[in-house]
């Protein structure tokens, strides 16, 4: 279960890059910003639930 | 007669050990990957399991909603004389004797489209599949195993009966082809077969649905016992096939080298080593500013597609003149054929070489592009 995301800025070039993904177990995950892949398409999914919401703290 | 000697040195090209097994692979005819439950990368035991998740042996994802508690793990109880080593075994450790409508229990794998082309799915040459697999349980009865179409939302059913409780039976079942409707040829899922242990009634109460048609959950595990009723059920699989055709051959044992490699296409995760090794994961540098560093690994296989990447616990950077730090990960720059980072560190010097080892216990690198 998803606990919380926020977006990653790469610090070479301050560009989204990729999504941090905290899950129940505590486990911390780095998501990359492709379709295909499976904790990418929950973090979209689980953002279309109201209240959940995606943290960005900018670059 | 005379013999004649044969010029073997220069019959045989210099590449023929990679192509043996890279023949080996492609010919490989068990569409279900480690099917006889060897790999165990994310570990051999996870308890207290009460909702989906890869837990524990690879490939086999576990899918479940209120459904009881469980302990699922790499279990050495196998058929004997057929050559397995390792099950996959289910211990219930809470019971839900009262499932709701919406309960559901199963342990499926998933597969890539593209692996999937030469069943001829959407022409009248669609292959029939059969599949052939070990199982024991604590609890007899009638049990369903299911392949669905992911993308086309089509599924079948098919039952089987366990008719001794613990003690391992073999079973076969073979399902129809889907003449009607084309698998697409991607690395996208496109296929779940699934072996039910629990379901309620929303997923019960209509008929079996034996060819493949549009999903009705009410047809889809109709007759399943509740293997969730008692805390001394158990339940064990393996030697898991799935093929093209309606006969079910001998299970097709892999060396386990291959076995690995084909799992490390959808999980990648590096060894622990003995206590704090200091094994070397990833070599880099320090780049852009004092607080950023950067490593790499080559994968051993591709991966499905870009990975998802984590740090254990006892992963640690080092680079020239600074001290060890416990880094954290700032992006995912990984590929589908390497594991890459750009890592947030306490301290380092812009253009100094550095790198990611095991510090401490925990300390692995994992890339997850599973289904």
């Amino acid at each position: 279960m998803i606990i919380s995301v926020k977006k990653q800025y790469d610090p070479l070039t301050n560009t989204f890059s990729s999504y941090e993904l905290i899950e129940e177990n505590q486990l911390v995950k780095s998501v990359p910003l492709n379709e295909a892949n499976r904790d990418y398409q929950a973090i979209q999914e689980w953002a279309k639930i109201e209240g959940n919401n995606i943290i960005d703290n900018g670059a | 007669m005379a013999l004649t000697r044969l010029p073997v040195a220069n019959a045989i090209p210099d590449d023929s050990i990679a192509n043996v097994k890279m023949a080996n692979i492609v010919q490989s005819k068990n569409i279900i990957i480690n099917g006889d439950m060897q790999i165990a990368q994310r570990g051999t035991s996870t308890a207290s399991v009460t909702g989906d998740g890869y837990k524990t042996v690879d490939r086999f994802i576990n899918e479940m909603s209120s459904a009881g508690t469980w302990t699922l793990s790499q279990d050495t109880d196998v058929p004997s004389g057929y050559g397995f080593s390792s099950s996959l075994k289910y211990d219930c450790t809470t019971a839900n004797g009262s499932l709701s409508a919406g309960s559901w229990g199963f342990i499926s794998q998933r597969f890539e489209g593209q692996n999937l082309q030469y069943l001829n799915y959407g022409t009248s040459s669609a292959q029939k599949l059969t599949l052939s697999f070990w199982v024991k349980s604590v609890k007899t009865g009638t049990y369903i195993v299911e392949m669905v179409s992911f993308a086309t939302t089509k599924s079948q059913s098919q039952s089987y009966t366990i008719s001794s409780a613990s003690t391992w039976e073999k079973k076969t079942i073979t399902f129809t082809g889907d003449t009607a409707t084309a698998i697409a040829n991607s690395n996208a899922r496109s296929f779940n077969l699934n072996f039910w242990l629990v379901a309620g009634t929303t997923y019960t109460s209509g008929t079996l649905n034996t060819s493949y048609n549009t999903t009705t959950n009410a047809n889809r595990a109709v007759g399943q016992v509740n293997l969730a009723d008692s805390t001394s059920n158990n339940f064990w699989i393996t030697g898991i096939q799935l093929e093209a055709g309606d006969t079910a051959s001998e299970f097709e044992f892999l060396p386990v080298d291959v076995n690995l490699f084909r799992c490390q296409r959808y999980y990648f995760k590096t060894q622990d080593g003995v206590g704090t090794a200091n094994a070397l994961l990833m070599t880099g540098g320090v780049e852009s500013s004092t607080s950023a560093g950067q490593g790499s690994l080559t994968l051993p296989t591709e991966m499905r597609t870009d990975p998802t990447l984590s740090f254990g616990s006892g992963v640690r950077f080092y680079s020239t003149g600074s001290s060890t730090v416990t880094p954290t990960i700032a992006t995912n720059r990984s590929t589908s054929s390497n594991l890459s980072a750009a890592v947030t560190i306490s301290s380092g010097s812009n253009g100094q070489a550095g790198y990611c080892y095991q510090g401490a216990a925990s300390g692995n690198i994992i890339g997850d592009a599973e289904l």
